[in-house]
């Protein structure tokens, strides 16, 4: 494959998504109202981002909801057409969804099915197989791969609908990627999956991308999907980007904080005055201090307190991030 | 207390559905639109004669009357509630109502109203005045006592059908169809069922009953109510009711037990 | 052209094997399509009882055999695409279509063949006995009777691309109930489903025959019970062509401007 527009994959530039949404009050009588008149409102989805992936790269979209994650991961499908900035993904414009740019891309949204709910996989497979036109050989050899990575060779002659939740998505993922895309858009292709099933996918996604150097963009409420697989995270909120660049850099730039946590011979004492108290259970308490006073809070503690063990981490990123969103939201 | 309650899921369903306004337009609309498509296939077939095997035009309007009225009661509030129930069934969310400190038949007989249907009520008891003002002769307080009764006595048959039907959810998990067959096989009601030939009448008055439900009421308006049809819809009626409560207390029973 | 006939194949065999999963669902469908036209058929019998034997020019027996045909037929011709529509766009599983590389309407349209087909094995032995029962008899003309088959086809195309191209109005309301209301009255009407078109008055069958409905049902029905002229026979055809090349204008013309809509407030 080449790239006759450049090496990237996916360039985006100063993309912005406006919806019009009309508002809502509470209660019966302003119900009513709204009957009569209703009041519009603009929302900008996606208001000006600019980022480009390469080829082979797999990044992470993270945002809290309604950040613009999914109106971005469609427009870059091209389901929604932008309301202004550029936009391609390897060299076509999505929105006209071009018959050669749909053979190349694939779309797995963790919530909604495309399989047919009554019949088994491997029919919907055989019917993707013509309308994608994979040659038999082709489709064989793929099939063969996809069962053997997902272990779906047991759910394929099942009906999708006596399968569970992570069942269905393994035949999901595999009816995505019969025809190898180069560009394949994961929306939260763990949400509801028991542990199991999300490290089984995460490590498939992790192993189709390395042997097809697929491009891939993840978005996940679960950080665990992001730090197995994502050397680079977007972070975006209201629209904008706030972060473009690897997992580390991101919990190191943006956490001011350190946790301790202090484990005592009996009872939990109010140790308020040392930090901010995140837990206090039956001689455990954990505590939130600013990461310049780390050093100095943690010698007071061994001084004052009888202290059994301590130990001091980085605050779990999920945490670091939602203290990216609230910083961003004062 | 049930006045309270369906009062009170009313007022729900009224707030869901303003927040939609095309719907509160669309469903007026529909209503009258649909009311008027029967008239005007009434008037088709009376372009052609003065009476459909006896009845009346004013009768047969009469007849709609009724159909209109029952179906906006049943689609109003029993029809919804009792889909609610079994999918509560299947959901295992039945638990909430009976842990709760009201009869669980009652609160599952109302839990769910389609406020829009309250229009074709209306329709249904507009067309009635209409009819009787036309038939006023014949129609005496007598008559209107018994036509109320009536009334009274195909909807508790109505409401027991709907309820012995989806209470066999407890056992069964695909009744969805069986109700999906009365709903289509509601629609002979526009006609009075006397009309129709012995197999299909029999049908719609004790496998379906569409009969108690429709034809009964209109009978009374337009003097063709025999001693004998009375009493047998008002003792059908008791009947069914009785039966249905045991039947639901059964499943009820049987629910508890299964779940436990 | 060829990769479309294989894609037909692969879509067949799939909804086949769908709808064969809802046997019981398919006998409670059958209720539907037979319960109205014996209704009407009851109901039209008993006024031709009353006025001697004969309305119209039709009595009992005729009327008879111009509902169970009309069933036929209507069953034949009639699309659920409106719900379908409605349904994808509410729910969103018009998206994953419009990824695939291949125009969504070849699946409705194998989807709709397959119900069809599948149908009329129960739908069949249903009439057979609805025969018995009301004894119905026909007069057709030799071409009446030839060209009943090809009528029908034209008509299943006319009233899936009208059906299809009004569904696409839930790309503009997401409630297209009310629009969906319409259409069916004028078509139980103006097709003939209430009474034959005959019964009613002039004005009323100079509509009829300029609104697409009559061409879609009630055509192919009059043609094999013999009711045409030669000439009336051959207009119906007309007809059918003129209004089947008008609705594929339609269809492409919306379809391209819903999908517009569709991909800027949101899918």
């Amino acid at each position: 494959m080449s790239f006759a527009f450049g090496p990237e994959s996916i360039r985006v530039r100063d993309l912005r998504k406006v919806y019009r949404v009309h508002e809502r009050e509470a209660g019966l009588l302003a119900s009513v109202r709204s009957l009569v008149r209703r009041r519009w409102r603009e929302i900008p989805a996606v208001d000006g981002i600019t980022f480009s992936v390469a080829p082979g790269e797999v990044v992470g979209f993270l945002g809290p909801n309604g950040a613009g994650k999914t109106t971005t991961l469609k427009m870059l499908s091209g389901l929604l057409y932008p309301s202004s900035g550029e936009l391609e993904v390897l060299g076509f414009v999505p929105w006209r969804r071009e018959r050669e740019f749909l053979r190349q891309i694939a779309l797995v949204m963790g919530q909604r099915n495309q399989l047919a709910w009554d019949i088994p996989a491997i029919d919907s497979f055989e019917l993707n197989r013509v309308i994608y036109r994979i040659s038999r050989a082709d489709f064989r050899r793929m099939l063969d791969e996809l069962a053997e990575l997902l272990e779906l060779w047991p759910l394929l002659h099942k009906p999708i609908r006596n399968l569970s939740l992570g069942e269905r998505m393994k035949c999901e993922i595999a009816a995505a990627l019969l025809h190898q895309p180069k560009v394949l858009f994961l929306d939260e292709p763990t949400i509801g999956l028991d542990v199991t099933a999300q490290r089984r996918i995460r490590s498939f996604v992790a192993e189709y991308n390395r042997r097809y150097g697929a491009t891939v963009l993840l978005t996940s409420h679960y950080m665990a999907d992001v730090e197995a697989l994502c050397r680079r995270v977007i972070v975006i909120h209201h629209g904008r980007l706030l972060y473009d660049g690897d997992l580390a850099g991101l919990v190191r730039s943006f956490s001011p904080h350190k946790l301790i946590e202090v484990e005592m011979e009996q009872g939990s004492p109010d140790l308020a005055g040392y930090g901010e108290v995140v837990s206090a259970d039956e001689g455990r308490v954990t505590l939130r201090v600013p990461k310049h006073a780390t050093a100095e809070v943690t010698a007071r503690l061994l001084d004052e307190v009888p202290v059994t063990d301590l130990t001091v981490e980085d605050p779990p990123i999920e945490e670091v991030i939602e203290h990216v969103f609230s910083q961003e939201a004062r | 207390m049930l006045l309270k309650l369906l009062w009170s899921y009313f007022r729900i369903g009224v707030m869901n559905e303003l927040a939609y306004r095309a719907n509160f337009l669309v469903q007026m609309f529909q209503s009258l639109f649909s009311l008027g498509t029967s008239l005007a296939g009434l008037a088709v077939v009376f372009s052609q004669t003065s009476n459909l095997a006896g009845w009346r035009p004013a009768e047969l309007v009469a007849v709609l009357g009724v159909y209109t009225l029952m179906g906006g009661v049943i689609n109003l509030v029993i029809q919804p509630s009792m889909q609610r129930l079994m999918e509560d069934v299947r959901l295992g969310t039945l638990d909430f109502s009976l842990t709760k400190p009201v009869d669980s038949q009652v609160l599952e007989s109302v839990q769910q109203v389609q406020i829009w249907r309250l229009a074709d009520v209306a329709m249904g008891i507009v067309l009635l005045v209409l009819a009787l003002g036309n038939l006023g002769t014949q129609v005496g307080p007598g008559e209107a006592l018994v036509f109320g009764l009536m009334l009274l006595c195909g909807a508790a048959i109505v409401y027991s059908f709907w309820l012995m039907l989806a209470t066999c959810s407890f056992w069964f998990v695909k009744v969805d169809n069986i109700l999906v067959i009365f709903q289509t096989m509601y629609e002979a009601g526009r006609w009075p069922v006397t009309i129709y030939p012995g197999w299909l009448r029999f049908t719609l008055t004790f496998l379906v009953p569409v009969a108690f439900a429709i034809t009964v009421p209109a009978e009374a308006v337009s003097g063709r109510l025999g001693w004998g049809t009375l009493v047998g819809a008002v003792a059908l009626a008791a009947a069914l009711v009785a039966f249905s409560r045991w039947f639901w207390l059964t499943g009820v029973r049987h629910y508890s037990g299964a779940s436990a | 052209m060829r990769h479309l006939f294989e894609i037909y194949r692969a879509q067949l065999k799939v909804t086949t094997a769908t709808q064969l999963q809802y046997r019981v669902a398919l006998v409670i469908w059958m209720i539907g399509i037979v319960l109205e036209p014996v209704i009407y058929l009851v109901v039209w019998a008993t006024v031709a009882r009353s006025k001697g034997g004969d309305v119209g020019g039709y009595n009992a027996r005729s009327f008879a055999a111009y509902f169970l045909v009309l069933m036929l037929v209507n069953h034949l011709t009639q699309t659920w695409v409106f719900f379908e529509f409605e349904m994808r766009i509410r729910q969103g599983t018009l998206s994953p279509l419009l990824l695939k590389p291949v125009h969504p309407v070849h699946a409705d349209v194998a989807q709709n063949v397959t119900f069809k087909l599948l149908m009329l094995v129960v739908l069949v032995p249903v009439m057979v006995v609805l025969a018995l029962v009301f004894r119905p008899v026909i007069h057709p003309q030799w071409w009446g009777l030839a060209l009943f088959a090809p009528t029908v086809l034209l008509a299943g195309v006319l009233r899936f691309l009208v059906e299809w191209t009004l569904g696409l109005a839930g790309f503009w309301s997401t409630r297209v109930s009310a629009l969906n209301q319409i259409y069916y009255v004028a078509l139980l009407f103006f097709s003939g489903q209430v009474a034959p078109l005959s019964l009613f008055p002039h004005f009323f069958q100079v509509i009829a025959s300029v609104l697409p409905f009559r061409w879609t049902v009630s055509y192919p029905v009059e043609l094999l019970l013999g009711r045409l002229s030669g000439r009336d026979a051959l207009l119906g055809l007309a007809a059918q062509a003129g209004w089947i090349l008008l609705s594929l204008v339609l269809l492409r013309v919306i379809w391209r401007a819903g999908l517009r809509k569709y991909s800027a407030v949101g899918a």
